[in-house]
């Protein structure tokens, strides 16, 4: 069981008696990088803020290293590296200015938070542009620079929320190796995203969910095989639409 | 961690331009077009010449030692006493053309003032306050002596000030309540780019996150008031009195500004509201504390002028200005004092109670 870093039983959440999130049972283990793909509005999100103790569940557990994230947060939060959907960096601070402001957050200070800023920035291919004004970044490098700004306190379990949105092809594949490094050096990787082929392409287990739930969980090979036998032809994009079907979702927040 | 977040919170704040001209050029603009426009109207202040007031003793209301060193001192100053055991004192005003009545009762004292001698009415009043707080001590120390003497040669009890000196000093006031601006941006931010997120993500309370916010507030606006308040000493000769005192006036009301400013946003988790709200409560204390005519010809009632933190700031720092002292400074910074507290505790316990109840 030590190798369980997350475990969720009977998550669920509910906004106005519309469940969001359906009595979702997950286990992550250590060293995995585990993909959470879904349409939009199937709770993906949600979940990840359930985990992260930015959304409070309505009723279900989490374990997050053996302990509860609401109520042991002291203890566990500080092993969570979140890297939101948005661009939550400042415009007005520069890429060094804006790691050292998230990463202090954790208690780092000092030649220690230097060297972790330094490290960061290096990570993410940013140490030369580490006294510019984040507002000046392309799209791609703002999305690294928010990466910079959620690792600076080496953490256990990198959390990301669809890091590759409106970015070109060299940052996204920048970003994916970067992510497989993370996890080689010994960090466990929850990542969601619309894009089938990142998922495929770096994650070792792959959950689909929709309307909350999940509805399939394996390798890329075994929910090929949920869908279609044998048959090696069929890609995880055509998996995906025959799991959640292809009528449109259109929801608001 | 809290020493970082205040850092980069306060590079935000002097980085923000427009809420920086604003807290700059605001009080410059509006202290130049208010000390001309109404220059004439403040020479009619300083303009007080002698004048007559009546007054009635009731019975048991005090020994005529202490009345003719009363009379004397009014001679001094250009208030010319004179009895009226008799009548109507509304009639008797009007009949003899008294700027003022007093009366006398054993243990207290009341002043009536004229509308048509609403100047020398208030300076009646400031005289009557400083005579007989002089009067009082000397009288528990010299019960024996027949003759008692008022110091009136050092008496400062006219509170003469200019336009430039007034409306110079009541806008930097003002202007320190809407601190508030300077944290617009970070607040704004925060909320458009889900940078409030990773702060849940994270060790920080909500002491720190507040603190984390004031501070930076705080150091903003009295960088950008110190500016203004230099920039118009230079270029309007703009006289300040007790400087130490006035700065910690000054510091105590942005201090209690950006409380009430940061208690809305907690309570309302909305930038709008709270600018709405803010700028709304900040304009009734102003007006109610003599920002838009001064307090000093200001038709509200006393109770409501000394509900407003500024009409306390504003008659501290305007008696400082021209009389050297003021009887307000202490009650302005407790004032001041009592307000940054309370809002604080109110704003970390709605933000905490929010963070707990996250939906």
């Amino acid at each position: 069981m030590e190798d369980i870093i997350l475990k969720t039983t009977d998550l669920t959440k509910k906004y106005n008696n519309k469940v969001v999130v359906d009595n979702l049972n997950i286990e992550i283990k250590k060293g995995e990088i585990f993909g959470l793909l879904g349409p939009n509005g199937a709770g993906k999100s949600t979940t990840i803020n359930m985990i992260c103790s930015i959304v409070r569940p309505t009723a279900g557990a989490i374990e997050l290293m053996g302990k509860n994230p609401w109520k042991q947060k002291k203890d566990v939060i500080h092993k969570i590296g979140y890297i939101p959907q948005e661009l939550a960096i400042h415009g007005n601070l520069k890429a060094w200015e804006n790691v050292e402001l998230f990463t202090s957050l954790y208690g780092i200070k000092g030649e220690q938070l230097k060297n972790a800023i330094t490290e960061s920035l290096e990570y993410v291919g940013l140490m030369e542009h580490s006294q510019e004004f984040a507002k000046n970044f392309s799209g791609g490098m703002k999305r690294r620079l928010n990466i910079a700004c959620a690792i600076g306190h080496t953490p256990e379990l990198l959390i990301f929320d669809e890091p590759t949105v409106g970015i070109d092809p060299q940052s996204r594949n920048f970003i994916l190796d970067k992510i497989k490094e993370s996890n080689q050096k010994g960090a466990t990787v929850i990542y969601t995203s619309h894009y089938m082929e990142e998922v495929e392409a770096i994650c070792t287990r792959i959950a689909i969910m929709d309307n909350g739930k999940i509805i399939a969980c394996g390798t890329s090979e075994e929910l090929k095989k949920i869908v279609n036998g044998n048959d090696e032809t069929i890609t995880l994009e055509e998996v995906f639409l025959t799991l959640t079907g292809k009528k449109l979702r259109d929801y608001a927040e | 961690m809290i020493r970082y977040l205040i850092k980069n919170n306060f590079k935000l704040m002097f980085r923000n331009t427009w809420s920086i001209v604003v807290m700059l050029l605001g009080p410059i603009l509006v202290i130049v077009v208010l000390s001309s426009a109404f220059s004439e109207l403040m020479k009619s202040y300083e303009g007080v010449g002698e004048f007559a007031a009546g007054y009635r003793m009731q019975d048991a209301a005090g020994n005529n030692v202490m009345l003719k060193a009363l009379k004397a001192a009014g001679e001094e100053a250009g208030i010319h006493f004179y009895e009226y055991p008799e009548g109507e004192i509304k009639d008797m005003m009007e009949k003899n053309e008294l700027a003022g009545f007093v009366e006398f009762f054993e243990n207290e004292y009341v002043v009536y003032k004229s509308a048509d001698y609403e100047v020398e009415g208030i300076t009646l009043e400031y005289f009557m306050n400083k005579m007989m707080n002089t009067a009082v001590n000397a009288s528990l120390q010299l019960q024996e002596q027949e003759d008692i003497v008022l110091p009136v040669e050092e008496l400062n009890f006219m509170p003469a000030v200019n336009a430039r000196d007034y409306y110079g000093i009541i806008y930097i006031v003002y202007f320190c309540w809407c601190g508030i601006i300077c944290a617009t941006g970070v607040l704004s931010n925060e909320k458009k780019y889900g940078i409030a997120r990773r702060f849940y993500v994270s060790n920080i309370t909500g002491l720190q996150s507040y603190l984390g916010k004031f501070i930076p507030v705080i150091l903003t606006v009295t960088a950008g008031m110190a500016i203004a308040t230099a920039i118009t000493i230079l270029l309007y000769d703009i006289h300040w009195g007790n400087p130490i005192l006035s700065i910690v006036i000054v510091f105590m009301m942005i201090a209690a500004g950006t409380a009430v400013g940061l208690m809305f946003y907690n309570l309302s988790d909305s930038l709008v509201i709270t600018i709405i709200l803010q700028f709304t409560i900040v304009w009734f204390m102003g007006f109610f504390g003599g920002s838009f005519e001064t307090y000093m010809f200001s038709s509200i009632p006393d109770t409501l002028k000394r509900s407003s933190p500024i009409y306390h700031g504003n008659r501290a720092l305007v008696e400082l200005s021209c009389m050297g002292e003021s009887n307000y400074a202490a009650s302005s910074l407790v004032y001041s004092f009592a307000i940054m507290v309370v809002c604080s505790m109110i704003a970390i316990l709605a933000d905490s109670i929010r963070k707990r109840g996250r939906a």
